[in-house]
């Protein structure tokens, strides 16, 4: 498939001495979920803020669809839709109403508009709502109106910029179908930036990795996890008369094994295959079993391995989490 | 605009203007215990022959208040940029300057309604405006006319200082700054001959100064003769420049405050 999105060296420093994207390269497939993974202030938002043509380029290079993002920020802003962190529905207008607002912004004229409004309601199940004023609507709602603001013109590429900042976990596994539905039914590339794990883990087709600017690492959410996880085997032994750590890292498929008195702790790519070896290794070398228990590698051991520190470490989230109450408060 | 309510405080803003300062500046006050008819004649001249102070007052209320309200209105402008929804606007495939042009009408669209609504205001409490018979609907158009361009030079300015700050408190401060002066530097309230030279001066050179004369005419005296009309041609011209040249002016200053950051 083809390169939707080109970086190459793309940097940014604010005010002559900041910089909050450092010299990154990378593509993205037309079709695929890509996913911009980082804490807060890796610079996500501002990669994706030179992608869309609101954050000048201090050096490097950048296409959109084709279009140079510098050169040709008009033909850009036709492919894109942007979905930002913040929510921009007009709470005096309805759902409906703020649609057709952006319709218009986006040069998409009645005959079609409105077809498309009735379409993309109804996939996030907002037709109900439609005809009511969006103060009214919950904090989902909001999210699920905003994500379709920005398709109203078809876009080849969409941004999301942290979608679910602020949902509890049913609204957000629930926003996850709806991009998904997306990027499956209407073929839409989607560049998004997150930091949850998991929604990079079970949304994503590709990741990179980012932090102080830099990518670290990139790739299909389970590539990394084989290649810097792997699964994991806690054997734990009734006794530790003898040390098996030698014997079990010569089993076929082990990568390694630490030990710490009767608890072994063996990494290996994939446990089906080598499990049955070990427990009969173990067995052959009579040792008992006092428990053996085996976990599938998540992405926060990459993270953790690649940038040193757990994401779980980082400070909660704030963003422009005041913004958002002023909004909230607005509403109510 | 779908919440008719946001149009209230300004309203309110009018109303205290107008019958407040009306009836305790009312300087025909200052005579009415025992200053005689001479006193009074001498001060409907010096106010332009307006039979009452509302009468002479009424267009300057209705200028400072399309000063301070467009002045204000740039905060909604400041808002819709810190809520990120002007960053929709700048990913959306529309020209600058249309975003700078758009902003310019609704604070226009918005401050000129207040400004009709103050009129009728004017109109109705007791003891306000008294038009003259002669006052036909084309001297009304020759009021508003007046005030539109007055407006949209103001709306110019503003729009664009509200696109370049990032910040309310600037705003609030800039605008401050500014408009306290151009209120008071003007013929709002009193006619500049009482005013010392220098300020007569600048006073002259205030566009307010100009909207206000030629609508103020119009409101004492419908029609206009000769040289009320050439005064009014004159001062209209001055409006004209002066919104072509801050619609210039503007439209450089918001075009670099929207470029990307």
């Amino acid at each position: 498939m083809a390169d939707i999105i080109t970086a190459e060296g793309l940097t940014k420093v604010y005010r002559g001495k900041v910089t909050a994207v450092d010299h990154i390269s990378f593509q993205v497939r037309e079709g695929e979920i890509f996913g911009f993974l980082g804490p807060n202030g890796a610079g996500k938002t501002t990669t994706i803020k030179m992608l869309n043509t609101l954050a000048s380029i201090t050096e490097g290079r950048a296409t959109v669809a084709g279009y140079d993002v510098a050169r040709e920020p008009g033909a850009v802003r036709k492919s894109i839709g942007v979905v930002p962190q913040e929510l921009t529905a007009d709470d005096e207008l309805s759902g409906t109403e703020n649609m057709v607002l952006m319709a218009n912004l986006h040069q998409v004229w009645r005959s079609s508009a409105d077809s498309r409004i009735g379409s993309l309601l109804a996939l996030v199940d907002l037709q109900d709502a439609a005809g009511r004023k969006v103060k009214t609507y919950s904090g989902g709602m909001r999210r699920r109106l905003q994500l379709i603001m920005g398709l109203l013109h078809e876009p080849k590429v969409l941004f999301l910029d942290e979608p679910t900042l602020g949902l509890d976990v049913q609204t957000r596994t629930k926003m996850w179908q709806y991009i998904k539905q997306l990027n499956r039914e209407k073929g839409l590339t989607v560049f998004m930036t997150t930091h949850y794990l998991d929604e990079a883990d079970s949304l994503c087709d590709r990741i990179a990795i980012v932090d102080h600017g830099t990518i670290r690492i990139s790739g299909a959410p389970t590539e990394l996890k084989e290649a810097h996880g792997g699964d994991i085997i806690t054997l734990t032994l009734t006794n530790d008369r003898d040390d098996l750590t030698a014997f079990l890292s010569g089993i076929e498929g082990v990568k390694s094994v630490t030990r710490d008195g009767r608890v072994y702790r063996i990494k290996l790519p994939r446990t089906e295959k080598a499990l049955p070896s070990i427990v009969a290794g173990v067995v052959q070398k009579e040792a008992e079993i006092e428990e053996i228990s085996f976990s599938k590698p998540t992405l926060d051991q990459v993270f953790l391995d690649v940038v040193g520190k757990s994401m779980r470490d980082e400070e909660a989230p704030q963003s422009d989490s005041a913004w958002e109450n002023i909004k909230m408060g607005r509403a109510r | 605009m779908r919440n008719p309510a946001s149009i209230m405080p300004g309203l309110f803003t009018s109303l205290f203007y107008l019958i407040l300062f009306g009836n305790s500046f009312n300087p025909a006050n200052l005579f009415s215990s025992g200053g005689g008819s001479q006193a009074s004649s001498v001060l409907q001249e010096a106010f332009g022959g307006a039979p009452t102070y509302i009468t002479y007052l009424a267009s300057g209320v209705i200028c400072i208040i399309l000063v301070f309200n467009m002045a204000f209105g740039g905060i909604d402008l400041v808002l819709d940029r810190q809520l990120g929804y002007l960053n929709s606007l700048l990913t959306a495939p529309i020209p600058r300057a249309a975003i700078f042009l758009s902003g310019v009408a609704q604070n226009l669209v918005k401050v000129l309604l207040l400004g009709v609504l103050t009129f009728i205001v004017a109109l109705v409490i007791p003891n306000g405006l008294e038009l003259p018979g002669s006052f036909s609907a084309l001297s009304f158009i020759g009021v508003f006319g007046a005030f539109i361009f007055l407006g949209l030079g103001l709306s110019f300015v503003f729009t664009a200082l509200a696109l370049s700050v990032r910040s309310i408190d600037s705003l609030v401060a800039i605008v401050n700054f500014l408009t306290l002066p151009v209120m008071f530097m003007s013929n709002a309230f009193f006619p500049p001959s009482s005013f010392p030279d220098w300020l007569k001066t600048i006073a002259n050179l205030n566009p307010v100064t100009k909207a206000n004369e030629a609508a103020r005419m119009l409101l004492i005296n419908g029609s206009l003769n000769s040289s009320q009309a050439s005064t009014y041609m004159w001062d209209m011209v001055y409006l004209i420049v002066f919104a072509t040249l801050l619609g210039i002016l503007g439209y450089l200053a918001a075009k670099r405050a929207l470029r990307p950051e």
